[in-house]
């Protein structure tokens, strides 16, 4: 353990009392004078236009307020989510929303209210619009590609052979949209022992946010004050700006607290803009809520894929080449990405010595689709455990050894341009685990136990998990305390928090001396990223360091303008700025401070550097004066990528006979640089574990293709793993090794902390089951049954959005 | 389709006598609502996929809850909470297959709450009719689940006429496995059901799932001593375990006569619109000794009659495999 | 009071679900209020000629094989009101199975009858002709083998029939048999109309079979009754009834 006053070192977060005694405030919670509650009326149809809204019912209805539909707000270009639409999409698009002076009136009006929607043709599963004469999901085209050489609308069909030959788990030889590729791929299939073709699909699934994304919005003086359930803080505001069509620094943003987002909050959505210009149109405070079933529907979804996936494996265990071709479900509103994303994973979590990727983003009329906790990097996680598995055993080779092998490590390189990482202990993370699950003792597989066989799996998750280039700000005010200013979003991970105590690590100050502002712009937060993507840990880290180094520097400064000498003379301790030759020569951080404020200029945010970015300069603005500021923008050097990884380790017990599994051990062990946080860390591990599970066997879409209706629109229906579906206890581990771009060795880890559970749960079922692998996630309980009475499955091959 | 989850305006009785509540119901007819735990029910109003002129509370109804002993073995109160049932030692040590059966609906919160009679009396789960679609059984002219490619993965595969709705209550199978008596009261007096006939097949009701008419309430379940201190057994397969309705479940009570079973009562949830006996296999278990061998030899006779649907023929082996289980599980 | 009902189909549009059945209860009581005033009025205003004699020669008027086809008819359409209708009244029973099976059997015995009626039976005779419209008018002119009555029951009866047949018979094909899987084949509005117009038909029998058995029971009619049971009705009565001129019933099998 390292010698760090705050960083590895656990806390108590500041909102936690209030989520436990029900007093921490969500979106929902806040109320404003005159405010009047609108709901929403949504698509009940898949694809349609709008012909004709009939409201006259509400004429003679007491306590109606308004009406906004479409007309009333900024159309967005195709193939954009649209605040209100006459031209919906999938079931579930928002036509108008109602504002009444109760919610019981504006549901009345909602049942009251006549919307005709001409049908249009409409596709729930991408390989059905895919085919010719198949629809398509939006008029312009079936796919949308997004590329750096330009994005656009695409109608891509493949015929029918095609399409069969596909499902049947050959190479699909239909037009892609994506490509890329290094090393060379046919060389390394010539070098490989042994090779695998496999078809695979993962269904998409619903966020489902606990908390359903509710927005109040009323204006005053020009202002817009937003109350909104989001990920991020400060990130939000361009896209908020750009949504509500005014200036950044016209819009107050609050939200305190987040019940969570899971990728689905990351930036400003529509529905979170909707209050906001319905407030405008009828001058009162707005509040939407939305229900759960509308959650369900804006609330956005994991990318499904269906693809094929080709790898080969020297006899030594190396992955000499890999191939992979994903179909990816990219909902009405072209949001993914997921495919590269998946493709990139492989390349750095089994290093293939040569890789090629093709991929196609085709439209469905089924829920937005939107990062999802590990976009692309959890699905192919899953995939490839169990392929892994079988190349071990293939070639005799020890499962964990095989990720060895292939393990990534400091001189691992990644992604099409095989670009280097800032460092990597995949084989660490192996063996850490390897031990505290007792692997070797395990792998000797007990006999079957009447109907129950038991199956360990291995899993390795990995994400992208670091940025660089924004704020951090901190102020030392003349009463001693250090304001630690957080525009990082509290979206329940505590990283609001975690990454602050970087600032209080340089300033070497006690925690009880620290007041973290964060959670409104009132509070005067920088300009931060989005929390999303397991950055926030490496990027705050240094943001806040930054800024800490410049207050450091300021109070140096400040004691040697008033003590004499020079500034590099003095040091920091103990909340004194003092003479390194004579500590007793010095004064208080409370000093300074007051000292900084009459200095004015840079001392206490007169002046701001050049470089920070408009939003952290409007909040010095209002500090300024307030005490001692430290401002910076995050320069520090970042070359590479940086990885977040994790692995983990799972035993199951799978009964034959009812296809169900018990969770009996789970470990998983996070890769992640320093540890900053080992409460928080351990709760991201367990989080991920859970969710992992929930992906690996429960969670799935379910669309009807003969009418586009959605089976699963409740909570209870998306079927979100519960206590009694996960082990009691989940043990933990890190590596803990630092990373050296990271002014304390941190890296993120938010995301694979799922990948490596749902590849650990795949690689067990497929144990547990002789190998057999179904190359699809969720695997539900009908799915062993089936397979284990030797009878077909349900669906066709390659089918997606199904049961 | 507008999406709705505000509790619209609807009347509340909350009768304290078993007589009022009866005048209440004959008075509203099918107007009114009985409201037992409601954690059916207010999904159903908050939906608006369903509507009530006025809803009758039945639990502050003293007559309705509690457990009792009597001459003919033991009398539940409707209004009983499932945590009870789960709990009283009484059944426990001679039913115990109802406690088991109650100890696996929904969550330990909706069971806190959830009442016997609502969980025998509550509605099907099918998806396209809880979305409040016009089905057969929403009084219109189709079936969406039983169509080529409706997502039907947890429908029937047994007694399917136009609907192929399943009956999701885990507490029905104990009560047919039981032979229990349905006591269904209503301002014209008591009219006793046999569990058996007490829940309804599409063929007959197909808006209905039990045969309770307008004006009567369920107001009791009787178990008779017959079955009392038996061997049983009750497994529920479902997706997670806590909150989903059965893929497939199974009440079994198995009297032995020496070594061998001379009557039994075999019955699965989640196959049927009502709890589905399975006679064939009852037949043939009597006169044999329960055991590995004998589930093996009987597993095939559960499934023989079955029409699976598209998506969940699975019901077939899963159902053998019950059978199987509950033949072999020691009591 | 509608005569449709409507319902949301699956995206929310309304569309027809079928007849209303309230209206059963207007077509029942209308019925009922004709045959009561129509009684009461034939009492009270009602011509008491000589009834004539059943005695004496007797003419053939019905084939076996058309009074066969006759009660078979009657049976089945019987059985399918009684098991189409009791459920909507609220007795439930098993009822789906018979009803499709009646409904085969009257399809198979219509189907029977018009090609027999094409190709056997003199079609003319149950053709409505313009003189045929005089008779209520003036008491001379009288009927050849079928009054006007009879035609115009017959002609509600084949339309009425054709109808609830052809649109049963969409139903059918409809719900799972022992022959196919049932599909969603049709919309939700077509299949609303397909449930309207056999809705609406049954009603409409339900009205015109109740005259038919009201006037085949009249004590004046109660020989065409016996006709249709044992096939002759006596010379004395086709005089007084028809035009011999008009039907030459010797030549009629």
């Amino acid at each position: 353990m390292s010698d760090y006053k705050h960083i590895g070192k656990d806390f108590t977060p500041p909102d936690v009392v209030g989520k436990v005694t029900g007093k921490a405030r969500y979106a929902e919670d806040f109320r404003a004078d005159g405010m009047v509650y609108a709901r929403v009326y949504t698509s009940p149809m898949a694809h349609g236009r709008v012909v004709n809204i009939d409201t006259s019912a509400l004429d003679d209805m007491p306590g109606i307020i308004g009406i906004i539909t479409a007309d009333d707000v900024p159309a967005v270009e195709a193939p954009g989510a649209a605040m209100l639409t006459n031209l919906p999409v999938y079931i579930g698009d928002p036509i108008l929303a109602v504002a009444a002076e109760d919610e019981t009136t504006a549901e009345n009006a909602l049942a009251a209210i006549r919307v005709d929607i001409e049908p249009l043709p409409f596709a729930v599963d991408p390989l059905d619009s895919l085919v010719e004469g198949g629809p398509d999901a939006r008029e312009e085209g079936n796919v949308y590609v997004r590329s750096r050489e330009g994005s656009g609308f695409r109608r891509i069909k493949w015929t029918p052979e095609q399409i069969d030959e596909f499902r049947a788990g050959r190479e699909p030889t239909g037009e892609h949209a994506a490509e890329w590729e290094y090393g060379d791929v046919e060389q390394g299939f010539a070098a490989a022992e042994v090779i695998y073709e496999e078809p695979f699909v993962t269904v998409g699934y619903a966020h489902m946010s606990m908390e359903p994304r509710t927005a109040m919005a009323y204006w005053e003086n020009g202002k817009c004050h937003l109350y909104a359930s989001s990920q991020s803080q400060s990130f939000w505001m361009p896209g908020l700006a750009r949504l509500l069509e005014i200036d950044m620094a016209d819009i107050v943003l609050i939200s305190e607290n987040t019940g969570g987002g899971f990728g689905s909050k990351i930036g400003a959505y529509p529905m979170a803009a909707l209050p906001a210009w319905f407030s405008k149109k009828i001058g009162r405070p707005v509040q939407l809520r939305i229900t759960r079933e509308q959650e369900y529907y804006v609330g956005s979804a994991r990318v499904g894929f269906q693809g094929w996936m080709k790898i080969g494996f020297a006899a030594n265990g190396r992955v000499t080449a890999s191939d992979v071709f994903i179909v990816e479900d990219i909902g009405p509103n072209a949001t993914g990405g997921d495919g590269s994303s998946a493709a990139g994973a492989v390349s750095l979590v089994y290093d293939p010595e040569a890789m090629r990727f093709r991929g196609l983003p085709v439209l469905t009329n089924t829920t937005p689709r939107g990062a999802q906790r590990g976009p692309g990097q959890n699905q192919i996680a899953a995939v490839m455990a169990p392929i892994m598995d079988r190349a071990a055993r293939d070639l005799g080779i020890d499962r964990v050894e095989i990720r060895r092998i292939n393990a990534a490590n400091n001189a691992t390189t990644v992604y099409e341009d095989q670009e280097p990482v800032t460092s990597a202990y995949m084989k660490e993370a192996l063996d850490m685990g390897a031990e505290m699950f007792d692997w070797e003792r395990r792998k000797q597989k007990p006999a079957k136990n009447g109907s129950k066989v038991r199956g360990i799996g291995i899993g390795q998750g990995y994400h992208s998990a670091g940025a660089n280039g924004y704020d951090g700000l901190v102020r030392i005010t003349p009463d001693g305390k250090i304001h630690l200013h957080s525009g990082v979003g509290n979206l329940g991970t505590y990283s609001y928090a975690s990454t602050v105590r970087s600032a209080a690590e340089v300033l070497k100050c006690d925690w009880e001396d620290c007041v973290i502002h964060h959670g409104t712009t009132e509070a005067h937060l920088p300009w931060s990223s989005y929390q999303a993507g397991s950055n926030t840990s490496f990027t705050h880290q240094r943001a806040n360091y930054v800024a800490a180094l410049d207050a450091v520097d300021k109070l140096k400064q400040v004691a040697a303008r008033m003590l004499g000498g020079s500034p590099d003379d003095f040091d920091i301790d103990g909340k004194r700025v003092f003479a390194v030759a004579n500590p007793s020569r010095g004064m208080s951080y409370a000093d300074a401070a007051a000292h900084a404020i009459s200095l004015g200029g840079t001392f206490s945010g007169q002046e701001v550097p050049e470089d920070i970015h408009e939003v952290t300069r409007r909040s010095v603005e209002n500090l300024a004066g307030s005490g001692l500021v430290g401002v910076a923008k995050d320069n520090l050097r970042k070359e590479g990528v940086v990885p977040g990884l994790a692995v983990a380790f799972a035993e199951i017990e799978l009964d034959l006979e009812t296809g169900k599994y018990q969770i009996l051990d789970y470990v998983g062990i996070a890769e992640c640089g320093t540890v900053v946080h080992p409460q928080g860390l351990a709760a991201q591990m367990k989080g991920g574990a859970v969710w992992g599970m929930g992906m690996a066997g429960l969670e799935r879409h379910v669309y009807d293709p003969q009418n586009g209706l959605p089976a699963g629109v409740g909570y209870y229906q998306c079927r979100i793993p519960t206590y009694l579906d996960t082990p009691s206890e989940i043990r933990t581990g890190a590596v803990d090794l630092p990373d050296p771009q990271s002014p304390f060795g941190a890296r993120g880890i938010g995301e694979p902390a799922m990948g490596c559970s749902v590849a650990a749960i795949t690689s067990a079922i497929a144990d547990a089951l002789d190998g057999h692998v179904f190359n699809r996630t969720p695997v539900s309980a009908d799915m062993i049954v089936n397979h284990v009475a030797g009878r077909e499955q349900s669906f066709v091959a390659l089918q997606t959005n199904n049961f | 389709m507008a999406s709705f989850d505000v509790m619209p305006h609807i009347e509340l009785y909350k009768p304290t006598e078993l007589a009022d509540a009866l005048e209440l119901a004959d008075r509203l007819g099918p107007r009114g609502w009985l409201l037992g735990g409601g954690q059916d029910t207010y999904g159903w109003f908050k939906d608006r996929a369903k509507n009530a002129e006025a809803m009758i509370d039945l639990n502050g109804i003293e007559a309705l809850h509690g457990i009792r002993e009597t001459a003919d073995g033991i009398e539940i109160g409707a209004a009983t909470t499932l945590r009870e049932i789960v709990r009283d030692p009484l059944l426990n040590e001679r039913f115990a297959v109802l406690p088991a059966a109650a100890a696996r609906v929904a969550s330990p919160q909706i069971r806190n709450v959830g009442t016997l009679g609502g969980n025998l009396v509550q509605d099907t789960r099918c998806w396209y009719y809880r979305r409040g679609l016009a089905c057969y059984r929403a009084g219109g002219n189709l079936c969406y689940a039983d169509s080529p490619q409706g997502m039907n993965r947890e429908h029937c595969v047994f007694g399917a006429s136009r609907c192929v709705a399943v009956s999701p209550s885990d507490t029905a199978t104990a009560m047919v496995a039981l032979d229990a008596t349905m006591v269904a009261t209503s301002v014209d007096g008591e009219r006793l059901i046999p569990a058996g006939r007490f829940f309804a097949l599409p063929e007959t009701h197909i808006t209905r799932m039990t045969t309770l008419e307008p004006g009567e309430i369920l107001t009791a379940v009787r178990l008779p001593a017959r079955w009392a201190g038996k061997r049983f057994y009750f497994e529920k397969v479902a997706d997670r375990d806590v909150w989903d309705f059965a893929l497939v479940s199974i009440a079994a009570a198995f009297d032995l006569d020496g070594g061998n079973i001379g009557d039994a009562r075999v019955v699965c949830g989640g196959v049927a619109a009502v709890p589905w006996r399975l006679r064939e296999v009852e037949r043939a278990l009597r006169g044999r000794a329960p055991g590995a061998d004998t589930g093996e030899a009987v597993a095939a006779l559960a499934t023989r009659g079955a029409r699976p649907l598209n998506y969940n023929h699975f019901k077939l082996p899963l159902m053998e495999n019950l059978v199987r289980r509950a033949l072999r599980e020691p009591a | 009071m509608n005569i449709a009902e409507f319902k949301r189909d699956v995206w929310g549009r309304e569309v027809l679900l079928g007849v209303s059945w309230d209206l059963l209860w207007v077509i029942v009581a209308l019925s009922f209020a004709f045959i009561a005033l129509h009684a009461i009025g034939m009492a009270v205003l009602g011509r008491r000629g000589p009834k004539p004699s059943s005695d004496g020669p007797r003419v053939a008027r019905h084939a076996a094989v058309d009074r066969a086809f006759h009660w078979i008819m009657a049976v089945s359409v019987f059985v399918l009101l009684v098991t189409g209708v009791l459920p909507i009244i609220g007795i439930e029973f098993a009822w789906l199975t018979i009803h499709w099976i009646a409904g085969l059997v009257l399809t198979v015995v219509v189907l029977f009858h018009i090609v027999r009626s094409l190709f056997w039976l003199d079609l003319k005779s149950m053709w409505i002709a313009p003189r045929d419209l005089k008779e209520p008018f003036d008491s001379s002119v009288k009927p050849g083998k079928y009054s006007l009555a009879q035609k115009s029951m017959h002609a509600a009866v084949t339309v009425l029939s054709l109808l609830v047949i052809g649109s049963g018979l969409v139903m059918f094909a409809m719900i799972d048999t022992p022959w196919w899987n049932r599909t969603n084949a049709l919309s939700e509005s077509t299949l609303g109309w397909v449930f309207f117009i056999h809705g609406l038909s049954t009603l409409l029998l339900i009205a015109t079979i109740s005259l038919h058995v009201y006037f085949g029971l009249r004590p004046e009619k109660l020989f065409y009754l016996r006709s249709m049971i044992k096939g002759w009705v006596s010379r004395d009565e086709l005089e007084a009834h028809h035009d011999s001129s008009r039907w030459s019933a010797g030549e009629s099998n």
